[in-house]
């Protein structure tokens, strides 16, 4: 019950921070406000229970720059192949398994997957992910498996405990 | 008085030159979206390339507008926009599989 | 009044006008929704541009509300209009 009042006034926070940024110094907007995130936080802990992983901060922060350099890469790859005079596309469908559990990991996983350089995630069947790539000639797998690495850092799963079961 | 002013005029001017750094991406994820050969390619173009140019752009804006406040709000529109992009891409390219639309191969 | 912003967002528009050359060709109902996208994101980038090129704060909030809108018509579309009628290769899951 601690654990769930904790996770409730996280949510509260999370929520007034995301007001205070759209309606700014104003403190009148309060009046509407903090009825708002009251029942953002409550309707969010009915939709979306917590799950039994915990973010980790330390993990936020290798994400961030991860996602950002693989996306810059992603948009460049994107420009080459468009703006080259040359058909320079490849595509193909590969399937790939995850360790990641089901649920925000996972579909934080299938989401960030087509940020990545030259593969978009086509659908998503318990652990299995169909993967389509632009180029067949480059390295998915690295990239994936990078990715899953940093996912499970950011919520703080053990990938050989999820090996084993 | 001066100093301060020509540190302003400094991130003003690498904020511009992110905009611009950012414009080249719009206009190629464009290009992919005609120029690419089916729909699962297409959307390949214009996830990344626009949430590129749209980080680029938002991060020029930011830096020119020398406010917490803005540059908070900037930065939400722009996680809004890439977790909105990525969900209607994903989306997209599960519904088109599901309707067995065959991916193009060479 | 900024002139060079405004700039920034006439260079964009016609990435999205152009853009419109891919809802007459479909083929696919699915490849004219992908405009929508473009919509989102190339539309919130003008958007912002002149809201600091107008010098005029609330087009950030109208950006706000355009990149939601956005992701709404698409997910309306998968969900009401693409979804039903088709093939179904595997069961519907929410992933």
């Amino acid at each position: 019950m601690i654990n769930f009042n904790r996770r409730f006034f996280l949510r509260i926070f999370f929520f007034s921070s995301v007001w205070f940024i759209l309606t700014g110094v104003d403190t009148t907007s309060w009046m509407v406000g903090v009825p708002a995130v009251l029942i953002a936080s409550g309707l969010s802990l009915m939709l979306a229970p917590p799950s039994q992983y915990q973010i980790s901060l330390a993990g936020v922060f290798r994400f961030i720059p991860f996602f950002l350099r693989q996306s810059l890469h992603g948009g460049i790859d994107v420009m080459r192949r468009a703006l080259s005079f040359r058909q320079l596309l490849d595509p193909g469908l590969v399937s790939y398994t995850t360790f990641l559990p089901e649920g925000s990991a996972r579909i934080l996983f299938a989401n960030t997957i087509s940020l990545l350089p030259g593969t978009l995630s086509a659908e998503l069947h318990g652990n299995s992910v169909t993967i389509h790539t632009l180029d067949r000639g480059l390295p998915i797998w690295a990239n994936i498996q990078g990715l899953e690495y940093h996912i499970a850092a950011l919520m703080r799963i053990s990938p050989e405990k999820m090996n084993n079961s | 008085m001066v100093p301060v002013k020509k540190n302003m005029d400094i991130l003003y001017h690498s904020g511009t030159l992110l905009i611009l750094l950012g414009l080249p991406f719009f206009l190629s994820g464009t290009v992919g979206l005609i120029r690419f050969p089916d729909i699962y390619t297409r959307l390949h173009a214009l996830t990344k390339a626009d949430n590129v140019g749209l980080g680029f752009v938002v991060s020029g804006l930011a830096l020119q507008s020398g406010s917490w406040a803005v540059t908070a709000k900037l930065l939400l529109i722009w996680l809004l926009v890439l977790i909105a992009s990525s969900a209607s891409c994903h989306l997209i390219a599960r519904s088109a599989m599901q309707k067995n639309i065959q991916p193009w191969t060479r | 009044m900024s002139w060079m912003h405004t700039t920034f967002a006439l260079i964009l528009l016609p990435a999205i006008v152009v853009g419109l050359f891919r809802i007459l060709r479909g083929p696919t109902a699915a490849d004219r929704m992908v405009t929508a996208q473009l919509f989102g994101t190339c539309g919130v980038a003008i958007l912002l541009l002149l809201s600091t090129g107008m010098g005029n704060p609330v087009l950030l909030d109208i950006a706000l509300v355009f990149a939601l809108l956005a992701a709404l018509t698409t997910m309306t579309f998968i969900r009401r209009t693409w979804h039903g009628s088709g093939k179904k290769k595997h069961g519907y899951s929410i992933s």
